[in-house]
């Protein structure tokens, strides 16, 4: 039953290159995050106006997702859960958000900054996106955990809670940032097993 | 149809009474709690109306017999709504089975972190109040006052779908049997940070709020907290409890829209809804009356007007939203309206959605606008929380 389970596609986006199921698919080096980014919206071909207006940490979560899902952007409702983590939650905007309010003379805080000070809201960013009205979950961990993220995305494909489960780990912190997700479902190339996807993951 | 988990006892403390019975007589008699702000010093004082609970903190305190001081509001009325709860249980000794405590809250006590934000430095004796921010330490509070002992004791934050949330992962924590009893609700009291916030979005009525008119101006926020006892059978069994009502389904889904707005057409809601009913094995006809989350914002009344009758398919049962009374209360209100949805069951009766005097354009829906009398089975009540995470909650008549 268990061994019914594949990762059926994986992305990770570090150092300013996009690798697609292990392949190098884009390269900007010498950028900062948000200029990258547009690279990677633009190479891609991407028509999403909203993307603009996202903080860093649901823009490198959309840009994987958009990546790993858009493959199937079929019409029908498709029950693909949410199971992201990260070690620094929404902490780099969390800062934004600081500056703006830490000087009582000029005190300018931005609801379009604030809302994105919970990491869960890149989930969110996805779901619309996607239109997912599916299960999710955000995790914080010390370190990417692929046990935790392996039992969770496992209980809810047995338990018929999803078909799919977009899993993996997407943390921003100042200048650093990186981004590993995968896709679990009943078909693909690599088993889901903990020794599998951390093979994948530090296979950067 | 599903067996349901047995209530066994209710607590609450709201702007229109400090316990059940004194709520209950304020939804029959139509007497409202939404007024000028006074206990909060805001440059909004005179541009907002909101459901405040009469007591000062030193009055909780000394109903509580706590030191002064030494919490926030959120846990001082937490405590007074979840010692009614396990009273009504009939509890004598909590620890004797295994028992949990569920909380939702958004604020936590952000009350006290605002008003001595700038103290910390030089005064000691408000600093009690950093450790009391965030939201799990009011839990942790209230399940120390009941007298709670190595338990499972956990906080859900989902904004205002969060007391609903916690009675849904309560019921589900019985009926897999990891838990034999648990206390589920929420608790929030006001404070200037979601005052702002809201103001921030423009959805705060500067009057009275009015659930469902075409009208409407926006919401009132409210304080509150309410909890439920949720037990196993074989307890109601062994100790031959008096159940006051059934929790029969819950369904909890993404709106997939917006960080805050709902969907035009009530997507998540209607999904929500769907989920429950197959939980509780009804059909949308069996339902008697609706309970809404009926926050009286131009977008939450148009959105769970539509998703209503897409679920109904355009034969809506009679519902009301019990916001004009207590203004929104955040992450007490699926608590709140919870107590509310099983005293409408216990006493046969509807509760009337004050304030309405004109039908939205966009569809033909009124809702109860007079206290009615009629023999009630099962009611659903909904919550929907900002970043589209909307819960429905299915009640019926204990037998």
């Amino acid at each position: 039953m268990i061994n019914d389970l594949f990762i059926t596609g994986h992305c990770h986006i570090r150092d300013n290159t996009v690798f697609l199921n292990g392949a190098v698919v884009h390269e900007q080096k010498g950028t900062d995050f948000p200029t990258f980014a547009k690279s990677v919206y633009q190479k891609f071909g991407i028509d999403y106006s909203k993307f603009f207006k996202m903080d860093n940490l649901s823009k490198l979560a959309f840009l994987a997702a958009d990546l790993l899902l858009k493959g199937n952007n079929s019409k029908e409702e498709r029950n693909i859960a949410l199971v992201l983590s990260n070690r620094t939650s929404s902490l780099d905007t969390d800062r934004r958000h600081q500056e703006s309010i830490t000087n009582k003379d000029s005190y300018f805080p931005s609801p379009a900054v604030f809302v994105y000070t919970l990491p869960n809201i890149c989930m969110g960013e996805i779901s619309i996106r996607h239109q997912l009205h599916s299960e999710n979950a955000f995790f914080i961990f010390e370190k990417f955990n692929a046990e935790y993220l392996h039992t969770y995305a496992e209980s809810l494909i047995l338990d018929k809670k999803a078909e799919q489960v977009l899993c993996g780990w997407i943390d921003v912190d100042n200048e650093k940032y990186e981004a590993f997700l995968y896709v679990v479902g009943k078909s693909g190339t690599f088993t889901h097993s903990i020794a599998q996807i951390t093979r994948l993951y530090q296979n950067k | 149809m599903g067996a349901g988990v047995a209530i066994t006892g209710m607590g609450i403390i709201s702007a229109i009474g400090d316990n059940v019975s004194e709520n209950y007589k304020s939804l029959i008699s139509g007497k409202i709690g939404i007024g000028k702000i006074t206990q909060i010093d805001t440059v909004h004082k005179d541009e907002i109306m909101v459901g405040e609970i009469k007591d000062v903190n030193p009055s909780l305190e000394k109903r509580l017999k706590f030191h002064e001081n030494q919490n926030s509001r959120t846990v001082l009325i937490g405590c007074i709504a979840a010692q009614e709860a396990v009273e009504q249980a009939g509890i004598s000794d909590i620890n004797d089975v295994r028992t949990g405590f569920i909380s939702g809250t958004t604020v936590g006590g952000m009350d006290k972190s605002e008003q001595y934000f700038y103290d910390y430095f030089d005064r000691p004796d408000v600093r009690q109040h950093i450790t009391g921010l965030h939201a799990g330490d009011s839990t942790k509070k209230i399940a120390n006052h009941i007298g709670l002992k190595e338990s499972f004791v956990t906080t859900i934050s989902t904004a205002c779908s969060s007391a609903a949330n916690a009675i849904m992962l309560g019921a589900r924590m019985i009926k897999s049997g990891q838990l034999d009893r648990v206390i589920v609700g929420g608790t929030d009291s006001l404070s200037k940070f979601t005052i702002n916030g809201f103001k921030t979005l423009m959805i705060l009525s500067d009057t009275y709020n009015t659930p469902f008119d075409d009208e409407r101006k926006g919401l009132n926020l409210g304080e509150a907290a309410a909890y439920l006892v949720l037990e196993s059978d074989a307890i109601v069994d062994k100790e031959n409890k008096n159940v006051l009502g059934y929790l029969k389904g819950y369904g909890n889904a993404n709106d997939a829209y917006h960080q805050t707005a709902s969907s035009d057409h009530g997507d998540g809601a209607v999904l929500a809804m769907q989920k429950a009913l197959e939980v509780a094995e009804m059909d949308p006809s069996e339902i008697d009356y609706v309970n809404a989350h009926g926050t009286a914002t131009p977008n939450n009344d148009l959105s769970e007007g539509r998703a209503l009758i897409r679920l109904f398919d355009g034969k809506v049962p009679e519902f009301s939203s019990t916001k004009a009374f207590t203004g929104h209360t955040l992450a007490a209100a699926g608590g709140v309206e919870a107590v509310y949805s099983i005293l409408a069951l216990q006493n046969d009766v509807i509760f009337p959605n004050l304030n309405y005097k004109t039908q939205m354009k966009e569809f033909d829906l009124s809702p109860v606008t007079e206290v009615k009398k009629k023999p009630l089975t099962t009611v659903l009540s909904n919550s929907f929380g900002f970043g589209g995470n909307c819960s429905t909650l299915i009640f019926s008549k204990a037998k």
